[in-house]
């Protein structure tokens, strides 16, 4: 008996499903274009030789040298020479180059005797990527000039060579970056922002569907096809969304870990795994919000508004332990956020399973919460009043 | 002449009669009101809050000792005292240190090796491991340049021992023969927030207008499908009067709003200001313009008012990317740039900051000015089309009433 309302109401599901072309676009469309683009706009990787401008007041063959070094450099692109602070300092400001660098008067001269000329380098950080890089490309350069001058005023002073160069850098530090020794930002970025967008459409598009049939004045109707439970109606209606969502959820890591080899540490079925439950877990989230939320228009709005959010709280770029305690409590409530740090135990890091297992249990938890609250929702299409 | 003078007051009339009944319709629609006040007023106060920390402090990690030296401990004194690293504690090997990371407790692993005070005091060269965790790249870049800092610092202090153990005047010497200074512009701390947020902030304009505006015409279509293709809150004009007259009630209500988002939520949080308000007003206003002519270009695409969330939600991330503020668009290839250049934000967004970070005047934006402009023109057209030619004309209006 109970079966065949299942089959009613998944044949229901499935009607709704391709009856409007918006939940396509949003469910396949949309998922995989954001991949692509991502993947493909972040190609290079890094974006290196930001654009710089020199500021050489001193013209010799010391600064010179020095303003080759810099346009050797892969991570600066010295195309533009100024003849002034002010000068490059608009160039700055029009957004011609990223920052400069400046080489007084006299620094052959002063740097030769002895009389500690300084070199000084403006990097524009409002553009945070670039800036940094910048920074990092005239740092070098700035310490290894004046390490270079050291070492012929050294040995020119008659000390061995192997002595000098420790002496100028008597210990180093070497970082091992794991898991992506290339700072490749598309590695980084695109594994978080891409499950984002996927958790964000899910929980958009099951918000709608709901919020859709009591618009319609058909709740009371797709109540009584599925048998008055509300149960079967929500797994008829949803499930057939499920199964695509999952497999564009898949197809958007096999373009990431398929095609473009992004670093895969573990075996597959773990990311698998935790992208089927990202998935679920999106859906009950949107579910839930729709029960607790009495205006249905109210809750799609809401689910847009925390799935926007959830880039931020989730912490793909800041992390939660450095923000204010309040606030992070909010990212333990998404499940993307489950899902990310997934990624970076599993796949990124590529360590054992069992120190990811809380996630798995948390993104576990989330199908379960709605099930308390589904009553709240049955009233509510039997009362079936759309307040728009 | 007077015929002139007659046609261009009822124009007027008719403007100002579409721009008080767009008035009400937005104050009588909770959604939309909720785009243009809501989310204008709480987004950029929510972000600030969960970016307000600005830097990672003290970040854990595990030190393993190899040396267990005077000097070794000096190091890691050294990098316990910096801002972005605390020492969370001492492994007794690498493997001890592991199970520190994978249980979450620290982010990165220092390795001092055996021979590190030995080899200093040879006066070879020290050198030490550190491994660092990369999930989020803001951490790895605070470690860089905390043991950058460290590495300059305790090599200047060996140096120094080094030099006068070999009987050299120490004084002088310690130093390199040429300094360097960094100046950081726009975002002198380096702070997160002080990074995205004037950024965000032009985005939130855009796209809660884009939001509002597409809900408003697609309550229009709903309107019509329910009184049998017409709306009857609309108020009978030419498309183009229409456009103008609607564009024009989103304007004065933005006026209010933009002032709050532009200049008083970055002075709330002290996020840098340091630009003339009113120069920045000026730029933004074409963005403004362009977005409410983009808003009423791409509602034909809308149909109902739940699925303007549905199609515009998602462009924030996508705006956000093209505008060039994670990604440089130096960096991107022809396609995203020119994509990029349709978004009024891009355009917005890279003038607005250096205006507002980089205390630059307007005329030195006037590429991205002039861009808006442009932009502002053409979606002025797209939505003129739009409204011509998706409204039904006045004539089957009038047949259909019939």
């Amino acid at each position: 008996m109970s079966l065949r309302y299942l089959k009613q109401s998944l044949s229901d599901g499935v009607r709704t499903l391709v009856s409007r072309r918006v939940y396509l676009i949003c469910l396949i469309v949309v998922p995989i274009l954001t991949t692509l683009f991502f993947i493909d706009m972040m190609d290079e990787g890094l974006p290196l030789r930001v654009p710089s401008a020199i500021v050489d007041l001193d013209q010799s063959p010391l600064s010179r040298q020095v303003t080759r070094s810099l346009q050797a450099s892969e991570l600066t692109d010295i195309n533009e020479k100024a003849e002034s602070y002010h000068a490059a300092m608009e160039q700055v400001r029009s957004g011609k180059v990223y920052g400069f660098f400046r080489i007084p008067e006299d620094f052959q001269k002063d740097a030769v005797s002895g009389r500690t000329p300084t070199i000084s380098y403006y990097c524009n950080l409002t553009y945070f990527v670039p800036g940094s890089l910048m920074f990092k490309g005239f740092k070098t350069i700035a310490v290894t000039t004046a390490g270079g001058i050291v070492q012929t005023t050294l040995v020119s002073a008659g000390m061995p060579e192997a002595v000098v160069s420790t002496m100028i850098q008597p210990m180093t530090v070497q970082t091992q970056a794991i898991g992506n020794p290339w700072m490749n930002y598309n590695y980084y970025l695109t594994n978080s922002f891409i499950p984002g967008m996927v958790a964000l459409m899910v929980a958009l598009v099951t918000a709608y569907t709901i919020c859709d049939e009591i618009k319609r004045r058909n709740s009371r109707r797709w109540l009584s096809r599925a048998g008055d439970s509300i149960v079967v109606a929500l797994a008829g209606k949803l499930f057939p969304q499920t199964v695509i969502e999952i497999c564009v959820g898949l197809a958007c890591q096999g373009i990431m870990f398929g095609f473009y080899h992004f670093p895969l540490n573990c075996p597959v079925w773990h990311m698998v795994l935790a992208m089927v439950m990202m998935v679920i877990a999106s859906q009950a989230f949107a579910v839930t919000i729709c029960c607790l939320i009495t205006n249905l228009r109210l809750s799609v709005s809401l689910c847009a508004l925390t799935g926007i959010l959830a880039f931020s709280l989730a912490a793909f770029s800041f992390p939660v332990t450095s923000m204010y305690p309040p606030v992070a409590a909010f990212s333990y409530i998404l499940p993307v956020c489950y899902y990310f740090l997934i990624y970076i135990d599993q796949a990124l890091n590529g360590i054992p399973l069992y120190y990811s297992r809380m996630y798995y249990i948390a993104l576990a938890i989330f199908p379960l919460v709605p099930l308390g609250l589904l009553w709240r929702l049955k009233r509510r299409m039997k009362q079936m009043v759309y307040l728009p | 002449m007077k015929r002139i003078f007659s046609g261009i007051s009822a124009t007027a009339t008719t403007l100002l009669r579409v721009w008080r009944r767009e008035f009400y319709l937005v104050f009588h629609d909770l959604g939309v009101l909720l785009f243009f006040f809501f989310l204008t007023l709480a987004y950029p106060v929510i972000y600030t809050i969960i970016y307000n920390q600005e830097v990672i402090k003290d970040i854990p990690i595990a030190v393993v000792d190899n040396s267990r030296t005077v000097s070794s401990r000096e190091l890691t004194r050294m990098i316990d005292a910096t801002e972005g690293i605390e020492v969370y504690d001492y492994a007794s090997n690498l493997h001890e240190a592991r199970i520190m990371e994978n249980e979450h407790k620290v982010y990165g692993i220092l390795e001092i090796p055996g021979d590190y005070d030995r080899r200093l005091g040879r006066g070879e060269q020290g050198v030490v491991v550190f491994y660092s965790d990369m999930s989020l790249l803001l951490r790895y870049r605070t470690f860089l340049s905390a043991l950058t800092d460290v590495q300059l610092a305790a090599g200047a202090d060996i140096r120094q021992e080094n030099i006068s153990r070999l009987g050299l005047a120490s004084d002088g010497m310690g130093g390199l023969p040429v300094e360097n200074e960094a100046f950081l512009l726009g975002d002198p701390t380096q702070g997160f927030a002080s990074f995205i947020m004037p950024g965000v902030l032009v985005l939130i304009l855009q796209q809660s207008m884009l939001l509002g505006v597409t809900m408003l015409a697609a309550g229009i279509k709903e309107r019509r499908r329910r009184f049998g293709g017409i709306d009857p809150e609309t108020v009978p004009a030419g498309p183009m009067t229409t456009i103008w007259g609607k564009t024009l009630c989103y304007l004065t209500l933005y006026l209010p709003v933009c002032v709050y988002v532009l200049d008083v939520v970055p002075m709330l949080f002290s996020l840098p200001h340091i630009g003339d308000f009113r120069e920045m007003f000026l730029y933004i206003f074409p963005m403004l313009v362009a977005t409410a002519f983009l808003g009423q270009t791409i509602s034909v695409f809308v149909t109902e008012r739940e699925s303007s969330m549905l199609v515009i939600v998602f462009t924030s991330v996508i705006f956000l990317f093209l505008s060039g503020l994670t990604w440089p668009r130096y960096a991107m290839n022809d396609l995203w740039t020119w994509i990029g250049n349709a978004v009024p934000a891009t355009w917005g967004i890279e003038g607005f900051i250096r205006m507002n970070s980089n205390g630059s005047p307007l005329w030195e934006q006037s590429h991205p000015y002039t861009m808006l402009w442009i932009l502002a023109g053409i979606y002025m057209v797209s939505a003129y089309l739009v409204a011509r030619f998706s409204l039904p004309s006045r004539r089957t209006r009038l047949r259909d009433s019939v």
